[in-house]
């Protein structure tokens, strides 16, 4: 467990001893080694260690929270984030199996997966501003105020996007613009989403890929 | 030597909360508008970004988004017989310094005043009769009534967009909000925040006990939304860095959110920074201000002439300026004459603690500035004061706010001030403990009052404001009954020990209590017992225009950004009234 799931894994008992707690406890207790045995089927979108498949747009999950994964699958089930691909494969899974995937996932650390197309200095400059500064023309805030110093994730809830895929990373913002995704409670990636133009997006996305996976 | 300016047709002293309002009106209306910030220029992006924004040491305990009192201090007395010293270290109240001024580091907590408030001294004589109240306080009607400010208090909450639920719409009372609150026309403009655990519990404890629960009005927004200047707010994350911090959500509604980007937009406005005023200059008659004097950071010295002067530059400076330019003649407390000064008064703050055993988790790290649950059974004029001896009131609210590591340490009496048994103390009941806001009204005496300091300069080399004040025995008996019930309502939750800790004096300057400074360029219908009228036009000068707390002829129970708000909007009209028949006091 690196040091990060301890603090996730503290945090989220705290939460989940809450009476009005709306965050499953199964998530955190789930069972990576089963979560092992049932994750064959993901294998062939999201690689071998979840390291995921950049040429096709399949998101890296190695090492992501466990709870940010749990809730993501339960969403595809309720369609709060719609995806013709994951919604039939979710449905297939009961809250158990769910949170025994998403421990395992979490508990993964590969290297990058191959096949990320690299971008240029420019793009990645403009990139960096908004992760790190955001633009005040825009109204928008810096992706690290939730996502972490360079998108390493925060606690549960705001997953990390160093490392991730920017062919995922713009499909997802994507998702957030045109309402596909509307399963962040307060809407913010929404309203965050609509003022990323086309040219931001993907400085945005080329950025995260550019960290690449955080220890 | 002095640098004289082009001349516009207003100046603007602050270009905070209301300073902005009004640069973004008159400046639409087709003014030239020049606005004089003392601070720095500063924006959400990049100013109040993460991670740095959520440095508790920094903002929190060394209060870097304050007035640097290195150069500009207030001095500090109890009473007249003593001598004052400097405030060299900001606690008790935290005046904010820079663009947005002291609304950037505000909690968002958005209350209205009710319809007595504004006639409170009419309203005490006929209700309890004419002996009723102590003779040391001075208290006064405002010389405007609740049903003049109603589009006004409508007008800000839909520019800051503000959340909660109304309990009285159009008369009508509504199930959910605050059944004692004065008519609103519309329900807020968004939903209210949602409640904690600790509000839930306080809900139905309150409940239990015949009070009328509500969600704390917040303008740290619930949800998305887009305000009629076209600027739009984002959703509140909860992260517990709300007061004497900004935000970088662009969630709570401060002038960087709901107007600044409007305003600098407008080339009828100039906004000049680092700017501090000296003083309101008077022509020879004495009743016309012809513009101000201020020196740049660099040392230098402008003169701005302007057709109209407008102070918004916070209560305390708002009376310091006034003082300094000679606008209106100084209170003096020995013979009760005079009136710039007058009326200085606070707010009466008192806690209750609530103390539970481990199983209930309060999880009070995760907060905003207003996300709390109250009652408002026992404040201002809500209940019979005729056998109590003392008028005014408190509201009482778990609110989850500012449950941060360094500042947030809740430990039952009897605990050890350092060390081990202290440290036990504060992990056993930081996660486990509700603590109530006992939120009370200020009266004003002959007594308190505010003045030049006859020793004390600031950097410029300005006598500082001297501050005389304690609490009235009026408000002190005020806070130890309504406390009491707030004692009640945390016993009702089935806490295993509930402490009160009512306001008590001497009042010090050392302890944080609340940056609400009220009065001293008090608003009123009669020239001898106000500086303005009541279109915050100053009687002597009536091209000088003074807006903000400084207003208010006493404090009322709640938080008064929403009142000075409406103020704002209020002199907005009255300002484009006196725009078209210059130097002439505004009629209705």
């Amino acid at each position: 467990m690196s040091a990060r799931d301890a603090v996730r894994l503290l945090a989220a008992a705290v939460l989940a001893a809450l009476p009005c707690s709306a965050f499953a406890a199964a998530a955190i207790i789930g069972d990576a080694a089963a979560g092992a045995t049932l994750a064959a089927a993901c294998q062939a979108c999201h690689g071998a260690q979840g390291e995921g498949l950049p040429t096709a747009g399949f998101p890296r999950l190695a090492g992501q929270s466990a709870v940010y994964l749990d809730k993501q699958l339960a969403d595809y089930v309720s369609g709060s984030r719609a995806n013709a691909v994951m919604a039939p494969l979710a449905k297939t899974l009961d809250a158990k199996k769910r949170a025994d995937l998403a421990a395992h996932f979490a508990s993964l650390s590969p290297p990058a997966a191959a096949g990320a197309a690299p971008a240029d200095a420019q793009v990645l400059a403009r990139g960096r501003l908004l992760a790190r500064q955001g633009d005040e023309a825009k109204q928008l805030q810096a992706c690290a105020n939730c996502h972490g110093p360079d998108g390493r994730g925060e606690s549960f809830a705001a997953p990390y996007l160093a490392g991730q895929s920017a062919s995922y990373l713009t499909a997802a913002i994507g998702e957030w613009k045109s309402g596909a995704r509307k399963n962040d409670g307060g809407r913010l990636m929404a309203e965050v989403a609509g003022r990323l133009d086309d040219a931001d997006i993907a400085a945005v996305a080329a950025y995260f890929q550019s960290v690449g996976p955080l220890p | 030597m002095t640098q004289t300016m082009k001349a516009a047709d207003v100046v603007i002293i602050g270009v905070g909360m209301v300073g902005s309002i009004i640069a973004k009106e008159l400046a639409a209306a087709g003014y030239s508008v020049v606005g004089l910030e003392r601070g720095e220029p500063r924006f959400t992006v990049p100013d109040f970004q993460g991670p740095g924004v959520h440095d508790e040491l920094r903002f929190d305990i060394r209060k870097a988004l304050m007035q640097d009192n290195t150069r500009e201090a207030v001095t500090f007395r109890n009473v007249s017989s003593q001598t004052a010293l400097p405030i060299r270290r900001w606690e008790s109240f935290l005046p904010g310094t820079g663009l947005g001024g002291s609304q950037v580091h505000w909690n968002g907590q958005t209350y209205r005043f009710q319809e007595q408030d504004f006639v409170l001294a009419s309203h005490v004589r006929e209700r309890y009769g004419k002996d009723f109240l102590d003779p040391e306080l001075r208290i006064q009607d405002w010389g405007v009534t609740y049903a003049e400010l109603e589009p006004h208090y409508d007008r800000f909450e839909y520019l800051l967009g503000t959340g909660g639920k109304a309990g009285n719409l159009k008369g009508k009372i509504q199930p959910g909000g605050d059944p004692f609150e004065s008519p609103r026309s519309r329900e807020y403009p968004t939903r209210p925040m949602k409640e904690h655990y600790s509000g839930a519990m306080f809900r139905k404890a309150a409940g239990s006990l015949g009070y009328h629960p509500f969600p704390q009005p917040s303008s740290n927004l619930s949800e998305p939304y887009t305000n009629p200047e076209g600027l739009k707010l984002n959703t509140c994350v909860f992260c517990g860095f709300c007061e004497r911090f900004a935000c970088e959500h662009y969630a709570k509604a401060v002038p960087q959110t709901f107007i600044l980007p409007v305003l600098l937009k407008n080339p009828n406005f100039e906004l000049r920074t680092g700017c501090q005023v000296q003083r309101i200059n008077l022509d020879s008659s004495k009743t016309k201000a012809t513009g101000v004097t201020y020196i740049d950071t660099a040392g230098r010295e402008f003169e701005q002439p302007a057709s109209l002067v407008i102070t918004s530059s916070f209560a305390l400076n708002n009376v310091r300026m006034l003082l300094l330019s000679g606008v209106g003649k100084p209170y003096d407390p020995a013979t009760g004459q005079g009136v710039v000064g007058r009326n200085y008064a606070y707010q009466t703050m008192s806690t209750v603690a609530s103390f539970f055993d481990k199983d209930v988790i309060i999880n009070p790290f995760m907060a905003s500035g207003a996300s709390g649950t109250l009652i408002n059974d026992f404040a201002g004029e809500n209940f019979d004061h005729s056998k109590l001896g003392f008028i005014g009131g408190s509201f009482i609210g778990a609110v989850n706010t500012n449950g941060r590591p360094i500042n947030y340490h809740p430990v039952p009496p009897g605990t050890p001030a350092w060390g081990k048994g202290w440290k036990k103390a504060v992990a056993d009941h930081y996660n486990h403990t509700v603590m109530f806001s006992v939120h009370g009204s200020s009266m004003a005496q002959q007594q308190n009052y505010l003045d030049l300091d006859p020793t004390y300069k600031d950097a410029w080399g300005q006598p500082l404001l001297r501050m005389t004040f304690e609490f009235p025995k009026n408000d002190l008996k005020m806070a130890d009954y309504v406390t009491a019930k707030g004692v009640e309502i945390g016993k009702a939750m089935g806490a295993k020990q509930v402490v009160g800790a009512p306001a008590k004096g001497p009042y010090t300057v050392t302890k944080y209590q609340t940056t609400h400074n009220t009065g001293g360029t008090v608003m009123g219908a009669d020239p001898s017992t106000s500086v303005v009228n009541k279109y915050l036009q100053a009687w002597d000068v009536p091209n000088v225009f003074v807006v903000g707390a400084s207003n208010f002829p006493q404090n009322a129970t709640w938080n008064p950004t929403d009142t000075v708000g409406a103020l704002t909007y209020w002199a907005v009209d009255a300002l484009k009234k006196y725009m078209k028949q210059p130097g002439k006091l505004v009629s209705a």
